[in-house]
């Protein structure tokens, strides 16, 4: 079907094309409405001054920005975010790695312990994270009850109290959420690879790892790249988790810029600080999901 | 070969000591929800519950606004899943079949904002919401998670009409159907399959969803499962061995309906290599 066989102008305002605009208006009304108007909106609440109610109270530029800019914390957790994303991301591949790979040996069984493995995916994230929550209780959890039976950890820390530990019982959770999706995408890439490539090293006498290193891992190269855009889309984006477990707490020590963003508004009223570091957060995240789309489309072609 | 031989023992004890450490919670969730209130407060706790009971699963209807929140849930998704549906299918189609300018630039438009944070436009959309009257409504939600859920079902909707042969819609259209009897009578049906990953997923997708529900529900009538669990934890002391109960059964009806689209959505996330 060659887009350039039929003339511009019936692809403009042929009948097919007319069709076409009939049929996408639905859907693009709804998203001018409720996505595309909410996010301008936003850009004109982190240009101006409001109020306690989010009312706008006059144009104040680019105030609230350097304002953002200069302000310490707003530093800390955007730092903060990126490198949450950057380890959470990378233990996320390094699990999703092992699993696949566990996975692609083939034995009486293998489907359900897939179907095992996709559970904190297909689970509900904020229900995961009450269960997480319960998990870290200090008192009647079994996490620590667990930790100290079995001799593994005497005195384990109260999970949620403290600010590392927070941290990191909240990098765990979105780990423990998105390994299961690596997992899947990279078991997908494994099975795609010839059988002959490890026949002929089998008969070559080259060993497993080497096996991994020269043939899996280039064979899904691909796809672990493409995997690891969208878990870092959705990594630098889980509000969820945060949100459930710590609420950013204790004293913001697990705030990264989505959920911050948040409280900003909802919890302290400040709408245009919290407007300004979504509008940043948006085009942090509008590069990102471009180079996801790139990507995705070059493959498509290939 | 030798190897191979070695290895598949090993890789079978590796994967469930995984499994094993992965599935912690809800191994937590498991004995949690058969023990009894006194029992869930003893410390130190214990894995086996000492009269493994099934009440809690009864006292989450009866004790606990779970109905209200089933109920809620079950309307907002099904909701989603209609309203979703009716905007995917002929949107889907027109990019997939339909020859005009900016059909390419359209479908990568879609691509991009499938990963929109909700989060940055809750903010403004709070405000449209109120202006339009509907806050503390169902279908508040019913129309955000609409609006957040069509990027990525047009998306799959789209790879799926294209699987359809041309032929079949050619001929049709010889033989005199017109276009829009061609799409109602052959299309449709054909893409039923499509379009049942695509409801699902919307279903799931509104079933779970959590923050638009703390934003613009304000009443527990109201209030979806997950939302309802959520505000559960931290009132005065929290019933954990109900909680958990609750938990498994939100989880169960979920989990069977994912197993579904599974390998769909993956494929439709990571793109042509992966095969659905």
């Amino acid at each position: 079907m060659g887009e350039t066989a039929i003339p511009i102008r019936q692809r403009l305002w042929g009948p097919e094309a007319r069709l076409a605009y009939i049929l996408l208006a639905p859907a693009l009304t709804v998203l001018l409405a409720f996505m595309f108007y909410p996010i301008a909106y936003v850009f004109a609440i982190a240009l101006s001054k409001t109020n306690r109610i989010s009312q706008l109270k006059g144009f104040v530029g680019l105030k609230n920005f350097l304002q953002l800019f200069s302000d310490q914390e707003f530093w800390e957790v955007t730092v903060r975010s990126l490198y949450w994303t950057a380890i959470a991301v990378a233990v996320k591949a390094l699990f999703g790695l092992v699993i696949a790979s566990l996975l692609n040996v083939k034995y009486a069984g293998r489907r359900i312990a897939r179907m095992l493995f996709i559970i904190p995916w297909a689970s509900a994230v904020p229900i995961s994270s009450i269960l997480w929550r319960w998990v870290f209780h200090p008192q009647y959890g079994l996490l620590n009850a667990t930790l100290k039976a079995t001799g593994l950890w005497a005195h384990p820390p109260t999970w949620l109290g403290h600010p590392l530990s927070a941290f990191i019982s909240c990098i765990w959770v979105d780990i423990w959420i998105g390994i299961p999706f690596m997992a899947l995408v990279f078991l997908a890439g494994m099975q795609a690879i010839s059988e002959d490539l490890y026949e002929s090293a089998n008969l070559d006498g080259v060993n497993a790892l080497q096996k991994f290193f020269y043939i899996t891992l280039p064979g899904i190269r691909h796809l672990v790249l493409i995997a690891t855009l969208l878990s870092c889309l959705w990594t630098f984006n889980d509000f969820n988790t945060i949100f459930v477990l710590t609420r950013g707490g204790p004293a913001g020590s697990t705030d990264i810029l989505i959920t911050r963003i948040y409280r900003n508004a909802f919890e302290f009223q400040k709408f245009s600080p919290a407007s300004a570091m979504a509008v940043v957060t948006f085009l942090i995240l509008t590069i990102l999901s471009v180079v996801y789309a790139r990507i995705y489309f070059r493959q498509e072609k290939s | 070969m030798k190897w191979r031989n070695r290895s598949k023992p090993l890789a079978i004890i590796l994967t469930i000591l995984l499994l094993l450490f992965l599935l912690f919670p809800f191994f937590v969730m498991l004995s949690t929800m058969l023990k009894t209130q006194k029992e869930v407060y003893t410390s130190p706790p214990s894995w086996i519950p000492k009269m493994p009971q099934f009440a809690n699963l009864i006292r989450i209807w009866t004790e606990f606004e779970f109905g209200v929140y089933f109920k809620s849930s079950l309307i907002i998704a099904l909701g989603t899943m209609v309203l979703n549906t009716l905007l995917t299918v002929p949107a889907a189609y027109a990019v997939a079949r339909l020859r005009f300018v900016g059909r390419g630039l359209i479908l990568y438009l879609f691509l991009v904002i499938q990963m929109f944070s909700p989060v940055i436009v809750v903010i403004s959309l709070f405000k449209t919401m109120a202006a339009l009257k509907i806050l503390n409504t169902y279908f508040s939600l019913i129309l955000a998670n609409s609006v957040f859920t069509i990027a990525f079902t047009i998306w799959m909707m789209n790879g799926y009409f294209r699987s359809i042969p041309m032929e079949i819609e050619e001929a049709a259209l010889i033989d005199g159907c017109s276009r829009v009897q061609t799409i109602t009578r052959i299309m449709l049906p054909i893409a039923v399959p499509g379009m049942v990953t695509t409801m699902i997923y919307s279903f799931i997708a509104a079933w779970n969803e959590f923050l638009f529900g703390l934003t613009f529900i304000q009443s527990q009538e109201k209030m979806p499962l997950v939302l309802g669990l959520y505000n559960f934890v931290g009132r005065w002391t929290t019933q954990w061995e109900l909680l958990n109960a609750a938990a498994f059964v939100a989880l169960i009806p979920v989990l069977v309906l994912f197993y579904i689209i599974e390998r769909r959505l993956v494929a439709g996330l990571a793109g042509g290599a992966v095969k659905a």
